[in-house]
C-alpha cells in the first residue's frame, strides 16, 4: 500500500477563492492567445518534396508520357491497386500504356511503385486531397494521373539524393 | 360593457402581450447566443477557434443546431415512466422562462408621447418570493426526468442534483434576505432603485459592496442552482454519462438545455438587481429607457460571461466536498450575515457599516479556520483509514 504525502494547504490556499481567482486570470490570459487550429481548407497542410501523396505518371516536355509499361509497378503494388494495359508506339522507347489506372480507394501511398520504376515514370506527388461523390471516380485513368515533369521535379530530386546517399554510404562500409 | 372596455382597457391589455412576448423572445435568443458564446469562450480557452463555419464568425449555430435537434430521433426507453418523461423537460423549462416575467429591465418605457410603462412584464409586490418559489421548482423537472427515464445513472443523477439544490437554495435565499432586509421591500424594482448611486432617498451604493458576503454568497449558489460547474452534479459526464438528460434525445434533450440555459439569464438578471444596481446608470441621474436597459444588460452579460468563464476553468467537486461546502462554510456565513444586517438595521445604523461589521464578526471564524488542521475538521471515512494505516505504518 502507497501512503501518499498530502501537500499542506497554506490558510491562504485553503480559503480556495484566492486560487479560484488564480485559476480564472490563467484562464483570461489564455482567451487571448492565438488559436492554434489550422483552419484546413482556407489553410492547406503544409507539402513539401518528402510528402508522399498520391502517385502521378510523369509527363516528359514534348507531351509524350515517359511509362513504357514494363508492368514493375503492378507487381510491386501489394494493395493491387495498378492496372496497365500496354501497347505498341512509334517513339523509341517501343511501347506506352494503353491503359493506365490507379484505384485510388486501394492506394495505400506506400511508394513502392515509384520505388520499382525504372524510368521515373511513376512518381509521388505532394497531392493529398481525394474525395468525391462514387466509388467509380476515385478510380483514377491515365488522364487524370499526367503532371508535367517540372511539376514533379522536387520529388525527382529528393529521391535521387536519396538513393546516392544510400549507395554511397553502402560502397564506404 | 365590452365596448366601454375597450378603449381604456384594450391597450392596456396589448401592450401586456407585446411586452411578455418581446421579453419572451429575447430570453430564448439570448439563451440561443449563450449556448454559442459558451462554445466560443471556451474555444478561446483552449486556443481553438470555435465554430465559426455557419453565418458570420458562427452567429447562426444555434439555429443550425435547433434545427438538427428537431430532426433527431425521439427515443423512449422500455420501461420508462412515459407520461413524466415527457413532462420533465417541459417542467424544467417553464419555471426558469417564468421567472423573467418580473426582472426589472428599465425604467419607464416613453416612445414619443406613449407612456408604455415600467419595463417588465409585471411589477408585483413580492416579486422576490416569486423568483425564490420559480428557482425551486426547476428541481422537480431534474427529479422527474432522472427518475421516470429508468435508468440507474439517470436516478443518481436526479439524486444529487435535489440535494445539491437544497441545500444551495438556503444560502441564495439567505444572501437575498440580507438584500431584502437593506431595502425593506421584496420587489425587484424597489430593490434595484434603492441602490440608485444618484437619487433621493437612496442608499446611493450598490449592494455589492454594502454586502460583499451575500454578493459572494449568492454567486458560489448560484452556480450550484443552475447546475453549472464546478456544481454540476446532475449531469457530470465522467461519473454518470450525462446524468438525467442520459435518456433524453431531439428537442427533449434540447428543451432542458433550453431550460438551463434560461435559468442562467435569469439568475444573471437577478444578482445585477440584486447587488449591481439593476437598471442603474452609474453618475447619470434620470438616463432614458434604453440607455437603462444597455446598462442592465451589459452587467448582466458580464456575469454570463463569468459563468461560461468559470466552467471552463475549475473542475468539478467532491460531492462530500460539495455538500461540506453547502452545509458547513456557506449557511453559517450567510446567517452570520443575515445577523449583522438585521442588526444594522433595526438599530437604525448607516447601511454603509454593514460590510465592516459583517467582515469584523467573520473575523473569529476565519481565525478558526486557519487553525483547524484539515484532517481534524471531519474525521470522514478516507481520513479515518488514512489515519488508521500511517499509525499501522508506525509500529511496523
Amino acid at each position: 500500500m502507497v501512503i501518499v504525502k498530502r501537500k499542506e494547504l497554506s490558510f491562504w490556499e485553503r480559503l480556495y477563492l484566492p486560487e479560484v481567482l488564480r485559476g480564472l486570470s490563467v484562464t483570461m490570459q489564455a482567451m487571448f492567445r492565438k488559436p492554434v487550429t489550422r483552419q484546413y481548407p482556407e489553410e492547406p497542410l503544409p507539402v513539401n518534396e518528402v510528402t508522399r501523396g498520391q502517385p502521378r505518371l510523369a509527363v516528359n516536355p514534348d507531351d509524350t508520357i515517359r511509362c513504357v509499361s514494363c508492368g514493375l509497378c503492378e507487381a510491386a503494388c501489394p494493395a493491387y491497386a495498378i492496372t496497365i494495359d500496354g501497347q505498341e508506339t512509334d517513339r523509341f522507347i517501343e511501347r506506352e500504356p494503353e491503359r493506365f489506372d490507379i484505384d485510388m480507394l486501394r492506394c495505400i501511398l506506400c511508394g513502392f511503385c515509384e520505388e520499382a520504376c525504372p524510368k521515373d515514370a511513376i512518381l509521388m506527388s505532394d497531392e493529398l486531397e481525394l474525395a468525391d461523390f462514387s466509388r467509380e471516380a476515385l478510380v483514377y485513368d491515365i488522364e487524370k494521373l499526367k503532371r508535367p515533369v517540372s511539376a514533379l521535379q522536387p520529388r525527382l530530386d529528393y529521391i535521387y539524393k536519396l538513393s546516392d546517399r544510400w549507395n554511397s554510404s553502402s560502397s564506404s562500409s | 360593457m365590452t365596448e366601454e372596455l375597450l378603449p381604456a382597457e384594450l391597450p392596456l391589455l396589448l401592450v401586456w402581450v407585446i411586452k411578455a412576448v418581446i421579453i419572451f423572445g429575447a430570453l430564448i435568443s439570448a439563451a440561443g447566443i449563450t449556448t454559442l458564446a459558451e462554445r466560443k469562450v471556451s474555444a478561446w480557452i483552449q486556443y481553438r477557434h470555435g465554430p465559426n463555419r455557419v453565418g458570420p464568425f458562427g452567429l447562426l449555430q444555434p439555429l443550425a443546431d435547433g434545427v438538427k435537434f428537431i430532426f433527431k430521433e425521439e427515443l423512449v426507453p422500455d420501461g420508462a415512466n412515459r407520461l413524466m418523461f415527457r413532462l420533465a423537460p417541459i417542467i424544467t423549462a417553464a419555471p426558469a422562462m417564468m421567472a423573467i416575467a418580473v426582472i426589472p429591465f428599465a425604467g419607464e418605457v416613453v416612445i414619443g408621447e406613449y407612456n408604455l410603462g415600467n419595463l417588465s412584464i409585471t411589477d408585483l409586490s413580492v416579486s422576490v418570493l416569486y423568483v425564490g418559489a420559480l428557482t425551486g421548482l426547476g428541481i422537480y423537472g431534474i427529479i422527474l426526468g432522472g427518475w421516470s427515464s429508468n435508468s440507474k445513472f439517470s436516478l443518481m443523477g436526479a439524486l444529487r442534483a435535489s440535494a445539491q439544490m437544497v441545500s444551495y437554495e438556503l444560502t441564495l435565499l439567505l444572501a437575498i434576505l440580507s438584500v431584502v432586509l437593506l431595502a425593506g421591500s421584496l420587489d425587484l424594482r424597489a430593490i434595484a432603485e434603492s441602490q440608485a448611486i444618484s437619487g433621493e432617498s437612496t442608499i446611493g451604493v450598490w449592494n455589492m459592496f454594502l454586502q460583499p458576503v451575500a454578493f459572494v454568497l449568492f454567486i458560489i449558489s448560484m452556480f450550484a442552482e443552475t447546475n453549472r460547474h464546478p456544481f454540476d452534479f446532475a449531469e457530470c459526464e465522467p461519473e454518470l454519462v450525462g446524468g438525467f438528460h442520459t435518456e433524453y434525445s431531439s428537442m427533449k434533450f434540447a428543451l432542458f438545455f433550453l431550460g438551463e440555459y434560461c435559468a442562467i439569464i435569469v439568475m444573471c438578471c437577478l444578482v445585477t438587481t440584486f447587488f449591481l444596481g439593476g437598471y442603474d446608470v452609474p453618475f447619470w441621474e434620470g438616463a432614458p429607457w434604453f440607455v437603462q436597459l444597455a446598462s442592465f444588460v451589459a452587467k448582466a452579460a458580464c456575469f454570463v460571461f463569468l459563468f461560461i468563464w468559470v466552467r471552463w476553468t475549475l473542475p468539478r467537486f467532491r460531492y462530500d466536498q460539495l455538500m461540506g461546502l453547502g452545509w458547513k462554510v456557506m449557511l453559517p456565513l450567510a446567517l452570520v450575515n443575515v445577523t449583522v444586517t438585521g442588526a444594522v438595521v433595526s438599530f437604525g445604523w448607516s447601511p454603509l457599516l454593514t460590510p465592516v461589521l459583517a467582515l469584523a464578526a467573520l473575523l473569529p471564524a476565519a481565525v478558526l479556520f486557519a487553525k483547524i488542521k484539515p484532517g481534524e475538521a471531519s474525521l470522514t471515512g478516507q481520513s479515518i483509514a488514512r489515519q488508521a494505516v500511517s499509525e499501522e505504518g508506525a509500529v511496523s
